[in-house]
């Protein structure tokens, strides 16, 4: 589709809807190109090319709303799916917090993110293919312990976003993201451990290069081997960036306002006072350049914006779309996504301390290095996972563990950080630096 | 929109409504073998799906959304080459065919293509004619009112309740060089309710949910909207004065039904052929031995009438097998697609799934259950002097080294060989073969879980459900808090 079709489409669609007799309408469209290579044993196991695109619209009619998908762009279907839209409004409820944000801001201009790089759309099949093989042949040669591939792969996508309601807002942005992986086992079958290691970036040239996707894929797998379990126990537990994001982004869910004015979080209520610790300070920046969760606007065309969740421990903000802001008697933050609250680039804020550091002054503690499982319950607080890591004695690296699980609350932990790196990173639109929590539940033997 | 009528002739249907005949399907597979290759595959799919969503007495919103799409595959030896597309159009699968085909190296010649005949699926599992979809949403809406005031109205310490009726019909059509053509339309419905319990400032959620691949009868039966409510609002207020759980070592009873997301994590995921064809599995060499007590028997099958995971032919095509995974501790089977079927010479069982057209097929599994032993349920939790009974399930995670964790939103301890004070938020974590190895006793009660289980794999979500009788567990490792 040429930029002008997708741009009258969209009018269009919102015009229809107006005829039609709703009050509001609100469409975006997306059209995207994807790619896909996965490598195993040096030969393509799956290589998926695809332009897809898809519409999605909600309609408001007397603060009754309805909502409609699709990826079929039949002129008459179109049609026929707005006017049913109109016509399943009067199916909900009246609500006076329903329907679009009545203040939309004032959007940057998308460029200024710099969320595309032409050089990645440019980028030739054939030259991501070599970089997925590249990165497994380096992976599998650098150590003798690596005894398997769990394949590495390249991933591209180059979307065009759209978005326009009926009461005059539009924006439209084009962005880029790519991904370089590997995933690798050490040991024999039945003593095998496993691990992955990705960048994903907006640019080309923010991705890292094959040998460090590589020797990082192999350096997180080979010093799994050989766990032993540990005792149940409290301990000091020093969490990987990647870990801290985890963690950042269960505090992403507990200050999902769609959760908040429904009492589904610990965090509802909360709003000023002292949370976590005072050296706790978390931010959200929709407008990070070139941010994997940057965009000029949310889902319901609010001008994205930088802001502070917590700050020195204390809640500031949560994150809010148009109707949950109504509920709590707030305004919305421009975080909506879909129906729901989604945050943009939200992160944990860096401090001084380099991760060796902070290991070095760790007289006995975990390295957390992955967790499984999904126990986490915003209602509470609590967390419970699986986790593996490496244990530190006297601030050196003293063997692996694995089989053990570890447990406490989010209030508890971000209460009890007593070191915070200076290694800020993002695997994903949330990132963080290493941080250590003294004093967590560990299960064991 | 599609028609009542259509689930019987999804072929005609893709024919009248997108110009889609059998004759430029099998142009586009012929133009996919352009430059050879073993298999092509044009899979073209539509897809109905729509929602009613109630919270707090009032109809929140409702949503209708509609896929379409068709993705051309090529294999060529253990290569794939996939692309799709939302247009349906013959150019635009020439294209895709185009695109999928360069997995092929140029430079070799076309591939033969045999004729394309069409038969419709063998197997009855449920019936898309009478799929919710064709109802009007008013029922629905009902449907989700009643759940909700039955979980609101059980305690006053019931806050927030939110109830979700999702209803989808999928139909798909599937051709390939082999000359096999075929289709099916999966109709798939559930009700979701989660209710919050709330005093002294504490609060906690339980949820509960039912449905399947049956229509709005399934919900007109006796009082099925206020039960799923009322049970939902239950856990929350069970969860309300459930204490910290404890950690450490113990022996842990598996309670009937939902527990058969631990089968499908620690057991179904791993013998997936496609983890067994590239030995990344723990089970990859290990066909044919011992690898669980012997009284451990399990199945995967896709042929249950009306149960989620059920489909009557899969994603290839292919009519799906009861399939025997471990025959009284032996294991005797993986779950295969074409492919992974192929190469380790085995035959295709019908596990090649996928979340959608703009996915490519991969060994899944369906309704995975553990088979039903001679123990009185009641004998098992006498059994156990001090230990956990796990009851209902936040999820589970495996990896191909066979460790997994598994979240539980409620379990009870076993005092002196009974339930006594509910847990929350426990986790069991430990390696598969401990914990087949470790499986003392195996109850008569087998039971499937409640039919609302989804699995991911990939990044791709496919329907599944599990189930198991009452199981001890001599061992496993709790993570608590106290």
């Amino acid at each position: 589709m040429s930029r002008e079709r997708e741009e009258t489409l969209v009018r269009r669609l919102v015009e229809l809807g107006r005829k039609l007799g709703a009050d509001d309408v609100e469409v975006q469209l997306a059209v995207s190109t994807e790619f896909e290579v996965e490598v195993r044993q040096g030969e393509i196991e799956k290589l998926i090319q695809a332009d897809s695109r898809g519409i999605s619209l909600r309609v408001t009619k007397q603060h009754r709303v309805s909502l409609t998908s699709t990826n079929e762009f039949d002129p008459n279907t179109l049609e026929r799916l707005v006017e049913k839209a109109v016509r399943r409004a009067e199916l909900a409820t009246e609500d006076p917090y329903s329907g679009p944000p009545e203040e939309f801001g004032s959007p940057v201009e998308p460029e200024s993110l710099d969320l595309f790089d032409p050089s990645l759309a440019e980028l030739m099949p054939e030259a991501k293919i070599k970089m997925a093989r590249e990165t497994e042949r380096i992976g599998l040669a650098l150590d003798s312990r690596i005894s398997n591939s769990l394949g590495a792969w390249m991933s591209t996508v180059i979307s065009s976003y759209w978005f326009a309601n009926s009461r005059g807002v539009e924006h439209h942005f084009v962005s880029s993201l790519a991904s370089l992986g590997l995933g690798l086992q050490a040991g024999d079958t039945d003593h095998r451990v496993e691990q992955y290691w990705w960048s994903t970036a907006r640019h080309l040239e923010d991705l890292e290069s094959p040998e460090v996707v590589a020797r990082k894929a192999v350096q997180r797998t080979v010093r799994e081997l050989n766990p032993r379990k540990l005792k149940t126990m409290r301990a000091a537990v020093i969490f990987e960036p990647r870990m801290t994001a985890q963690l950042l982004s269960f505090l992403a869910s507990c200050v999902n306002g769609m959760l908040v004015y429904r009492g589904r979080s610990f965090l509802a209520g909360r709003l000023g006072d002292f949370v976590f610790g005072s050296n706790i300070t978390v931010m959200d920046d929709g407008l990070l350049p070139r941010g994997l969760g940057s965009s000029p606007c949310d889902t319901e065309g609010v001008a994205s914006r930088k802001m502070t969740v917590v700050e020195s421990g204390v809640l500031r903000s949560y994150l809010l779309n148009a109707y949950s802001a109504r509920r709590l008697g707030l305004k919305t933050t421009g975080h909506a996504s879909g129906q729901g609250v989604a945050p943009h680039n939200f992160y944990l804020k860096p401090e001084e301390a380099s991760p060796e550091e902070i290991v070095r002054s760790t007289e006995k503690g975990l390295l957390l290095t992955r967790t499984l499982g999904h126990g986490t319950n915003p209602v509470t607080g609590e967390i419970s996972k699986g986790a593996y890591g490496l244990w530190i004695e006297k601030g050196e690296i003293a063997y692996p563990v694995s089989e053990i699980t570890i447990s406490g609350t989010l209030a508890e932990w971000l209460s009890r950080v007593d070191a915070i790196g200076n290694d800020l990173e993002f695997g994903s639109p949330i990132g963080g630096p290493t941080i250590r929590v003294q004093d967590v539940v560990i299960a064991g033997r | 929109m599609i028609g009542r009528e259509d689930v019987f002739d999804p072929p005609s249907f893709f024919a009248q409504r997108y110009g889609l005949e059998i004759s430029s399907m099998a142009k586009t597979l012929e133009r996919a073998l352009a430059r050879g290759g073993d298999f092509a595959e044009l899979f073209v799919e539509y897809s109905l799906h729509s929602a009613v969503t109630v919270e707090e007495g009032a109809v929140r919103d409702t949503e209708e959304s509609v896929g379409l799409g068709a993705g051309v595959r090529v294999i060529r030896g253990e290569r794939t080459g996939y692309a799709y597309t939302n247009d349906l159009r013959f150019p635009s699968l020439q294209d895709a065919a185009r695109t999928a085909s360069t997995i092929v190296a140029a430079g070799n010649h076309g591939t033969g293509l045999a004729d394309l005949r069409l038969s419709a699926p063998r197997l009855r599992l449920y019936e898309p004619e009478s799929s919710s979809v064709f109802a009007g949403l008013e029922e629905k809406v009902q449907l989700c009112l009643r759940a909700h005031d039955a979980a609101a109205g059980l305690d006053s310490r019931i806050r927030n309740v939110r109830v979700s009726f999702s209803e989808g019909l999928r139909v798909v059509l599937i051709a390939n060089s082999e000359g096999r053509m075929v289709f099916d339309a999966r109709p798939l419905v559930r009700l979701d309710v989660s209710a919050v319990a709330e005093k002294n400032g504490s609060r906690n959620a339980g949820y509960h949910g039912d449905g399947g691949r049956v229509g709005l009868e399934f919900f007109r039966e006796a009082q099925r909207p206020e039960e799923i409510g009322r049970r939902a609002a239950e856990e929350a207020l069970i969860l309300l004065g459930a204490a910290d759980p404890p950690a450490g070592e113990m022996p842990v009873v598996l309670a009937p039904g939902e527990s058969g997301t631990m089968i499908h994590e620690a057991v179904g995921h791993l013998l997936e052929a496609d983890a067994n064809r590239k030995k990344q599995s723990i089970f990859w060499d290990k066909m044919g031995q011992v690898v669980a007590s012997e009284l451990v028997t399990i199945f995967d099958d896709p042929t249950l009438p009306r149960l989620r995971g059920s489909y009557q032919v899969d994603d290839e095509g292919t009519e799906p097998v009861k399939t025997l995974l471990i025959e009284r501790g032996r294991l005797c089977g993986y779950l295969t697609d074409l492919l992974s079927a192929r190469v380790l010479r085995m035959e295709a069982n019908g596990h090649g799934r996928r979340q959608s057209y703009a996915h490519v097929p991969i060994p899944r599994m369906s309704n995975t259950y553990l088979a039903a032993g001679e123990h009185d349920p009641q004998e098992i939790i006498a059994s156990v002097r001090k230990g956990l009974y796990a009851v209902s399930y936040q999820g589970g995670q495996v990896e191909d080294t066979g460790k997994f964790t598994f979240s539980l939103r409620l379990a009870y301890l076993i005092e002196d060989g009974k339930l006594t004070r509910p847990v929350r938020q426990a986790t069991l974590i430990g390696s598969n073969m401990d914990i087949l190895r470790n499986i003392e006793m195996v109850g008569n009660d087998l039971r499937f879980g409640r039919q609302t289980g989804t699995c991911g794999k990939e990044g791709q979500s496919v329907p599944v459900s599990d189930g198991t009788p009452t199981v001890k567990i001599r061992r496993m490792t709790v993570g608590g808090r106290v």
